[in-house]
């Protein structure tokens, strides 16, 4: 008898094949392999592509799109997507370089930014949840309006000479670690955690996979939405915070189209449009791995025009591999 | 009955209680002062045909809808129930028809959605795994808590949607339609949870249509219709024959009287239709002028087998010949040109431009026939559109209407009214009086019976089986994908249906059993 039911058991395939299989399965290890790929094969190409100072230069550069991602990333999740964070970005930096400019102390400058930051978040979730608009044409509305803002309150200029104990966060060191980069690291770290084990962003994912099952089994699936949306908006305020500290200056163009490269990121990281899908540690390592392929192109000396061909046909690779791999497992 | 007897002393108060409740959604009643009350530990049965109202009650308990007259009293005294997770608050759980879990996630977690246990401000992970097994044990269920639930067979998924509404510690439970997706065995398993908990004192309320399980586990029934209350008994005071017969009422105008059928020509003949993994070896024919039926529980692939037929749906093999010819359509449009006709049965998805007016939807499958020279000719359309409103009787302001302002039951005869325009040789319809009225329902009937007195061939899938009985001369019974029958409909009864469809080859007691619609006339 004993035989007969272990014959039934379905086979294991060898292990190989299953440490193949996982590494497909998840996109955080495929993107790994990915990674160290390039780094790899640029490291016999280029010495300078190793060094701590390119390296460096990299995290620092990608700061602003890892901090976002991590927002846009939770909002693909439940179902939700929002294009305002670039103009939300250049909103906020404008507007603590104001506040600083006119005698305000750093800490509630930097706090209007980010409160700031919340409102357009919560704007854009009651217009999605309460007037059920589409995320993409209400994203798409405050998006041109907080740019606008941005660049009404400036006149389209530059906000600089700010004070320079303004300039700490965005370029101290710790032990040769830019700040900016630790933080980041900290924050994608708990984020990751928090997605991963915490009960309301556990929701997320079935808002995002079954918005009406959810309604049904006790979720406030509107309340939730709007937090989303205005966490999303506090990080790109705050990445926009901390990108006038790098320049020392608030500009109204910052962030033009960091909102595509976001998306871009997340999706190559694990997320979907569809919702219900994605992890903030996915959508951080598609951020370094299209920043990485950015820095090797620049190093091969590939114009910059270049650059966003390679980057969209990298996108659109990454999710007809996904969908190939899906419709083969049916 | 010594837990009946302990709770006897509770049974003066209801746990909830509809008060002359009504319902209206724009100027369409749905419910007209409805009383109902659950006491702790019975099960009180909802009975009603489509559209008499059982799923606005339930509705109306689980904070979905508010009523609109009428109140709602817990535990005596009056509450308003704002909202499904006030309603769970309430110690209200629900069971709905229509699976309600997120396919990508965990069993575990699908279970206490929203509820997770949690540690320090985190999920408890080896907390949640425990809990949901103990649940799902109760059932006799032996799975992986941590797979995803899109790996489940239907049955188990609706065990771990009950198992979902039973981790509420809920008083009042509310099971619209549990069994159908469940096998004999499971629904025995079911019965024994329910059982256990109403000895613990819950109230259950159960919305079926199969009568046996209903006398089987009730201890009352109330029975709706359009809307009214028309009794609520003990199950001891009725019987089957009676709530049938409230069901329906005395001037019931869906009893359609089937003309005797078939005759014609053979129209479709299938052989051997095997889509591995869907559907085995289907074989059948319809004459032209004969309606066939097709019978079935949820996830018998009813549905994979005609859209296998209609150019659907690919990769069957087998045989199917239309007027005795071979073919295997590539594409509904191949399917059309031959002369079939296909009605799905999403009509809000699948079926209408919901945002298109009346005649727009009608023409949609007709085009053709309304161009000349590549123009759409407007007054061909106009003649069409009236014509189909009036052969329907369509309640509609003007051929301009949006289709998504029409009522469901007008919403289902235009996209009827697009196809029977085409006037096909096969029609094949699915679900063709999901969620209509009674009055829409017997001009759809009337409509069919009279394109298949003209000739048509009609091949209905339905899951209501009374309308199986009274619409087909034959009817065929799909368990898993096989066919279990092919019973003629004047020796068809709702039992004999159901026990094919559960997957009971031998309708065993039923063959000496006088057929139902024989009595009824």
């Amino acid at each position: 008898m004993t035989m007969t039911a272990q014959a039934n058991l379905p086979m294991k395939p060898p292990l190989l094949r299953r440490v193949l299989q996982a590494f497909v399965d998840i996109r955080e290890l495929t993107l790994i392999v990915l990674i160290a790929a390039i780094i790899i094969v640029m490291s016999n190409i280029n010495p300078y592509f190793l060094s701590f100072s390119n390296f460096r230069a990299v995290a620092v550069g990608m700061a602003p799109t890892a901090i976002i991602v991590i927002g846009m990333a939770i909002l693909l999740a439940s179902g939700g997507f929002d294009l305002s964070v670039g103009s939300v970005m250049a909103l906020s930096s404008t507007v603590v370089a104001m506040l600083l400019l006119s005698g305000m102390a750093i800490p509630l400058a930097v706090a209007c930014g980010l409160i700031l930051g919340g409102i357009v978040g919560v704007v854009n979730g009651v217009l999605v949840t309460g007037l059920g608009i589409n995320p993409l044409i209400a994203t798409l509305g405050t998006m041109s309006i907080a740019r606008g803002i941005a660049l009404v309150l400036t006149e389209g200029f530059s906000v600089s000479s700010l004070p320079a104990s303004f300039a700490w966060i965005g370029k101290a060191d710790i032990g040769g670690f830019p700040v900016i980069v630790l933080f980041t690291i900290l924050l994608v770290i708990l984020f990751d955690l928090a997605v991963r084990h915490t009960p309301f962003f556990r929701q997320v994912y079935f808002i995002g996979a079954n918005e009406k099952a959810a309604m049904l089994s006790g979720i406030h699936v509107t309340r939730v939405r709007i937090i989303l949306y205005a966490l999303t908006g506090v990080l790109a305020a705050l990445a926009g915070v901390l990108l006038a500290s790098r320049l020392m200056s608030g500009t109204p163009t910052a962030g033009n189209g960091i909102e595509l490269q976001v998306l871009a990121a997340a999706v190559i990281g694990g997320a979907s449009l569809r919702g219900g899908e994605g992890t903030i540690l996915g959508a951080f390592l598609g951020v370094v791995f299209v920043a990485l392929i950015n820095n090797t192109m620049t190093m091969l000396a590939v114009s910059i025009y270049w650059q966003m061909i390679v980057i969209g046909g990298v996108l659109v690779t990454a999710v007809a591999l996904d969908m190939l791999i899906r419709s083969k497992r049916g | 009955m010594t837990p009946a007897m302990e709770h006897g002393a509770l049974r003066s108060q209801p746990l909830i209680q509809l008060e002359a409740a009504g319902k209206s959604f724009g100027t369409n009643i749905v419910l007209d002062g409805v009383d109902f009350e659950l006491r702790p530990g019975e099960v009180h049965a909802l009975c009603g045909e489509n559209g008499a109202g059982k799923s606005t009650c339930l509705g109306l308990l689980y904070g979905l809808h508010q009523p609109s007259a009428g109140r709602i009293l817990c535990d005596g005294n009056q509450q308003l129930i704002e909202s499904p997770s006030h309603a769970q608050s309430l110690g209200i759980g629900c069971v709905f028809q229509e699976l309600s879990l997120a396919g990508a996630l965990s069993v575990a977690e699908n279970i206490f959605a929203g509820r997770v246990p949690t540690r320090l401000g985190v999920v408890d992970w080896p907390e949640l795994r425990r809990r949901a097994e103990a649940l799902l044990a109760e059932f006799g269920l032996d799975i992986d808590v941590s797979m995803p639930v899109d790996g489940l067979p239907i049955s188990s998924r609706q065990i771990v949607e009950i198992a979902k509404a039973l981790s509420l510690n809920s008083r009042v439970l509310l099971l619209d339609e549990p069994t159908s997706a469940l096998a004999p065995d499971e629904v025995d398993a079911l019965f024994d949870v329910l059982k256990s908990l109403t000895n613990k004192g819950i109230g259950i309320v159960y919305v079926s249509h199969h009568m046996a399980e209903i006398f089987q586990i009730s201890d009352r029934i109330t029975v709706l219709r359009d809307g009214r209350r028309i009794s609520t008994l003990p199950v001891s005071e009725t019987s089957q024959e009676k709530v049938v017969a409230e069901m329906i009422g005395g001037a019931h105008p869906g009893d359609v009287t089937r003309s005797d059928q078939g005759g014609g020509n053979e129209v479709l003949n299938v052989k051997n239709l095997t889509h591995p993994g869907e559907f085995e070896d289907i074989s059948f024919s319809i004459k032209a002028g004969e309606i066939v039926g097709i019978a079935g529980l949820m996830g018998a692939r009813r549905s994979e087998i005609v859209r296998s037929i209609a150019g659907l749906m690919h990769g069957a093999t087998g045989e199917i010949r239309l007027h005795g010819k071979p073919v295997s359509f590539a594409s509904l449009r191949q399917a059309m040109r031959a002369g079939v006709g296909f009605v799905p049965e999403e009509r809000k998805t699948e079926g209408l431009f919901l945002e298109q007016s009346l005649s727009d939807n009608l023409i949609a499958a007709s085009l053709s026939e309304h161009t000349s020279v590549g123009f759409i000719r407007a007054r061909t359309i106009k003649a069409a559109s009236q014509a189909a409103i009036d052969a329907f009787s369509v309640k509609t302001s003007g051929i301009t209407e949006l289709v998504g302002d029409l009522s469901g039951g007008n919403q289902q005869k235009i996209m009827l009214a697009k196809w029977l325009k085409r006037a096909p040789a096969l029609l094949i319809i699915e679900e063709p009086t999901k969620g209509v009225d009674v009055g829409a329902k017997f001009q759809i009937h009337t409509e069919l019976l009279r394109r298949a007195a003209e000739g048509m061939a009609i091949l209905v899938v339905s899951s209501d089986f009374p309308e199986l009985v009274s619409l087909s001369s034959r009817i065929l019974v799909v368990h898993d994908g096989r066919l279990m029958g092919d019973v003629a409909a004047a020796e068809a009864t709702e039992t004999t249906l159901l026990q094919l469809a559960a997957g009971n080859s031998v309708p065993s007691v039923d063959a000496t059993q006088p057929n139902q619609s024989g009595v009824a006339t």
